[in-house]
């Protein structure tokens, strides 16, 4: 009733669209790796403080290469005698902490650059991109070790190093959106209604930039975390004797066929919780799209 | 093309459509009846417009008469194409009358053709499909059909490519296209919607001239009512999905039987009306086909509807010889024109 | 007298082509001079086909983005030289209503906060006022708050869609709607509702209107004033009744004569499309010597590749009705819709 006989994809589809069980399919890929990470997160930030765990450092090498099961170890200890269960719940904090703080950097400052250099003409725009260009050029680790090596190892400086590269593929994205968005005729009509340009970009063209962004930031948060572990791993990242998946694999590697588990279990914390973000990603540009 | 009267020809019709009806399936609601007991036919050398507004069933009906569905969609009822049933042919068997014995233009001629190739290679590669010409003959017939459709400089275009093109001469690359197999029955839908009222002019004279000289059948499906005046032979107009009214084009606008129809001719600008005059307006919107109605599925709209209306269909038949309509309370003879003429 | 409304005055266009492949891009000359006055509560129609630079002609109006040269002077300002929001203040009284209506609400925003968002530019800081106002609206373009104030665009329809527009439109209390094909996308009964409504508004309201459309019985409908376009430029402009009844440039007569009629009279007998071949030369970027229809014109001559024709009063007609060739229709060929009789 409500497509214009001219669209010629369409044959007599209604509008309105029941909230019931069509979405079923498309819902699991969403809550089910959303409810995935919300127990990685509970697991990593809130389970050590409602539960006493063991410190995941200054373990004491008495109690080293302990295996899983041991009482009061659920998973063992590493051959320093930290506990593993506990290493890997704070090292998977580190890991959740950069991949939201490399992608909230880039969304709210890289978006907001790629907005305006989307919305505005001319000078101001071209030197943006061009800039931003420049640091999209490099290959992101590389990028990434670069700045690393150079302010040292520490979680905040792996932040700052992935933000370098988060920062102009965000902007680069909200550019390329903008610039679709930019004429379409509601924001001609708000313009029209005397809706200065700043409430133009904010109230019209972020929000609808957002579902965008946002599966970017999601799955851009995956790479993230991968990022840091590989930079924790060449020990760019976080230093030992501090827990990180990635510097727990590097330590492992050393005792791989002996004890596989040290590098296992960080490996496969890594992959699940990145695969939970490319799954929900992906649940929500398909949702959204389909709208 | 004068405008015959519809008596059943002694031939068989190129184009048999009997009580066709289209369900959809949309994932996760419920079935919607796109299309519910369609029945006409069109007979060889002459034009059936099919008119709806949208979501009244007319793109469904002609898609599945071209087996276009998509997969979610079912079709019922018997569709005969010289007496070959369509409904229910494998793909590949479909395939061979696409093209050959009916074929099918659209609106938008820049989605129908490639903008990647250049169009005397689509035309040249339509020909070779269904014959065995070669490359060189299918590359003469190309050439042939421009001239055809009156393209100009139709050697020329042959090497060029879409966008070089206006939408009208698209338009006439898509008529070529259809026609390059000589085609029984033209389906043409929507197909000059999307041009200028000079070029659509151009189109329709066109394919009335290809008409006259090839025989062919053409079943136009539009929503304009002038366009349907003045060039088809017979008018079927559909809502909700079925045929509220069809008759000879003569017949109908001059004695209008079904208040859609009329609240249709009345809300159409005309040039004979001076400005500013309000138009008849007929409030709400159709109805929701995925619900079964009872009774007549304009009911809640019409300005003579009275209860009968919504408990009962009322039948669709033939009350007066070549005019078919379902209404219980019918407009008396004439009296659209005399509305028209009062205003 | 009193001054026009909206005064146009050589307003010129360009827009670069980009190149394809070698192809180095022309400019396309969608506005060459075109000038045009609308006076307060009259409804001025622009008719023209596909290149003829109408909808370019609305924007230029409205600066969106500001022609070339000319000017545009609105409610005795001109618009020309202003910027940000000078701009804005003087334009707020010119309001546009779009051809596809979906795409003219923000796809995110309820239907009360689009209608309500003028007020909030024009400084209604009052909550609760707003609120009224946006109901009073609403209601004013058939709709109702509490019913559809929540929606979003995609759970409308195209005419619920282009209420919402119009509300919007008139939320900033405008002297002017220009109508770019507002009504083109619509079904047939939806489109004579949301006409109605326009119509209801301009008497109610004191509004005037700038209509772009391409179907010429729409326009017959709704226009005081009608402008014919071709590439660019004016062929012909007057009152509707006269240019109808009268059409004095070729171009004009041949959109009349291609409209296909509804009326009982000419059942049986089809709009002359002649049967030339299909060249339409006649391309903006590269847009015809002197007048730009000759190319088409069943009675161009040399002196029409030399000379372009000025938009003049041929004489003896009515001084309003103005027509730019140098060869004008003087007798009447019956295309008049009026008459309701056929052209030959």
């Amino acid at each position: 009733m409500t497509i214009p006989a001219s669209n010629a994809a369409a044959i007599a589809v209604p509008a309105q669209r029941s909230r019931a069980r069509g979405r079923l399919r498309q819902s699991l890929y969403i809550y089910l790796p959303a409810a995935l990470l919300i127990l990685i997160i509970f697991m990593c930030f809130i389970y050590p403080l409602i539960v006493s765990v063991p410190a995941p450092v200054g373990g004491s090498v008495l109690n080293a290469d302990l295996p899983a099961g041991t009482p009061g170890h659920l998973l063992g200890t590493d051959d320093s005698g930290n506990d593993l269960f506990s290493r890997l719940l704070y090292g998977g904090r580190v890991s959740l902490e950069v991949g939201a703080a490399t992608q909230v950097i880039g969304l709210v400052l890289g978006g907001l650059i790629g907005m305006v250099a989307g919305y505005s003409r001319g000078l101001l725009s071209a030197v943006l991109m061009r800039v931003l260009d420049i640091f999209i050029a490099f290959p992101s680790l590389v990028l990434a070790l670069a700045i690393a090596e150079g302010l040292g190892p520490g979680e905040l400086h792996v932040i700052w190093a992935l933000s370098f590269y988060s920062v102009p593929a965000f902007a680069r994205l909200a550019r390329g959106a903008t610039l679709r968005l930019r004429d379409q005729n509601y924001m001609l009509a708000a313009s029209m209604s005397g809706t200065p340009r700043w409430r133009i970009i904010l109230f019209h063209l972020a929000p609808n930039l957002l579902p965008q962004q946002l599966t970017f930031a999601l799955l851009g948060a995956g790479v993230a975390i991968i990022q840091e572990g590989a930079l924790s791993f060449l020990s760019l990242g976080v230093p030992p004797p501090g827990a990180s998946w990635g510097n727990m694999i590097a330590s492992g590697m050393n005792t791989l066929s002996v004890r596989p588990s040290l590098v296992l279990l960080p490996s496969l914390a890594l992959l699940i919780t990145v695969v939970a973000l490319n799954l929900l990603g992906d649940g929500l540009r398909a949702r959204w799209s389909a709208r | 093309m004068t405008a015959a009267p519809v008596t059943g020809p002694a031939s068989t019709p190129v184009l048999e459509v009997k009580d066709l009806s289209v369900r959809f399936r949309p994932r996760g609601r419920s079935e919607v009846h796109a299309v519910s007991g369609l029945n006409y036919s069109v007979p060889a050398g002459h034009t059936v417009a099919i008119i709806g507004e949208s979501g009244s069933g007319k793109t469904a009906s002609s898609r599945a008469i071209m087996g276009l569905l998509p997969r979610s969609a079912q079709a019922s009822g018997s569709v005969l194409l010289s007496g070959t049933e369509l409904l229910g042919l494998s793909p590949r068997a479909l395939r061979k009358h696409r093209g050959r014995d009916v074929a099918m233009i659209f609106q938008d001629p820049a989605r129908s053709l490639n903008p990647t190739m250049k169009i005397g290679p689509q035309i040249a590669e339509a020909v070779r499909t269904h014959t065995k010409m070669s490359r060189a003959e299918a590359r003469e017939r190309a050439i042939e059909l421009f001239t055809l459709v009156r393209l100009s400089a139709p050697a020329q275009r042959y090497d060029e490519y879409p966008h070089q093109l206006s939408g009208g001469m698209r338009q006439r690359v898509m008529i070529a296209m259809a026609l390059s197999c000589s085609p029984k029955l033209l389906i043409a839908d929507e197909a000059t919607t999307a041009l200028d009222v000079t070029t659509q002019a151009q189109i329709m004279r066109l394919l009335a001239e290809l008409q006259e000289r090839l025989g062919m059948a053409i079943l136009m499906i539009s929503h304009d009512l002038g366009l349907a005046a003045s060039y088809a032979d017979e008018v079927v107009v559909m809502y909700a999905g079925r045929t509220v009214e069809h008759a000879p084009v003569r017949e109908l606008f001059r004695n209008v039987r079904m208040p859609y129809t009329s609240a249709l001719l009345g809300a159409v600008p005309r040039l004979d009306r001076a400005a500013h005059t309000p138009l008849p307006v007929i409030q709400g919107r159709p109805p929701d086909l995925s619900v079964e109605l009872a009774g007549c599925p304009f009911a809640p709209r019409c300005p003579r509807a009275d209860e009968r209306c919504s408990e009962q269909r009322p039948p669709f038949a033939e009350h007066k010889q070549g005019h078919w309509y379902a209404c219980w309370y019918p407009l008396p003879d004439g009296e659209q024109a005399a509305a028209a003429g009062a205003r | 007298m009193t001054e026009p409304l909206l005064q146009a005055r050589g307003l010129v266009q360009e827009f670069p082509v980009r190149g394809q492949g070698g192809v180095h891009g022309g400019v396309v000359q969608a506005l060459s001079g075109v000038s045009l006055d609308i006076v307060r509560g009259e409804t001025l129609s622009v008719v023209g086909e596909t290149g003829s630079g109408k909808s370019t002609l609305a924007r230029c109006v409205m600066q969106a983005p500001p022609p070339k040269s000319g000017d545009v002077v609105f409610q005795g300002t001109s618009l020309g030289p202003l910027r940000g929001a000078a701009l804005r203040d003087a334009r707020r009284s010119m309001q546009m209503i779009f051809q596809d209506p979906y795409t003219s609400l923000d796809p995110l925003w309820s239907v009360a906060r689009i209608v309500a968002e003028p007020l909030v530019a024009a400084g209604m800081r009052d909550r609760a006022k707003r609120r009224q106002r946006v109901g009073e609206l609403l209601e004013q373009v058939g709709l109702d708050v509490s019913v559809h104030g929540r929606r979003r665009a995609r759970e409308l329809s195209g005419g619920q869609c282009q209420r919402v527009a119009i509300a919007r439109a008139l939320a900033a209390s405008p002297a002017l709607i220009i109508a770019d094909e507002a009504v083109s996308s619509l079904d047939v009964l939806v489109q004579a509702q949301v006409l109605n409504l326009l119509e209801g508004l301009r008497t109610t309201l004191g509004l005037s209107y700038l209509f772009i459309a391409h179907d010429l019985a729409l326009v017959k409908q709704v226009s005081d004033r009608v402008a014919v376009m071709y590439l660019g430029r004016l062929c012909e402009t007057g009152p509707a009744d006269e240019v109808y009844a009268h059409p004095r440039h070729p171009y004009t007569v041949e959109l009349l004569d291609a409209v296909p009629r509804v009326e009982q009279a000419e059942l049986g007998k089809r709009p002359s499309g002649d049967l030339p071949a299909a060249g339409e030369a006649a391309s903006p970027v590269n847009p015809p010597s002197g007048c730009r229809f000759r190319t088409r014109c069943p009675r161009a001559q040399s002196r029409c590749a030399a000379e372009t024709p000025v938009l003049a009063a041929p004489s003896g007609a009515d001084p309003g009705h103005l027509v730019a060739c140098h060869f004008p229709v003087t007798v009447d060929a019956p295309t008049a819709a009026a008459s309701g009789t056929v052209a030959g």
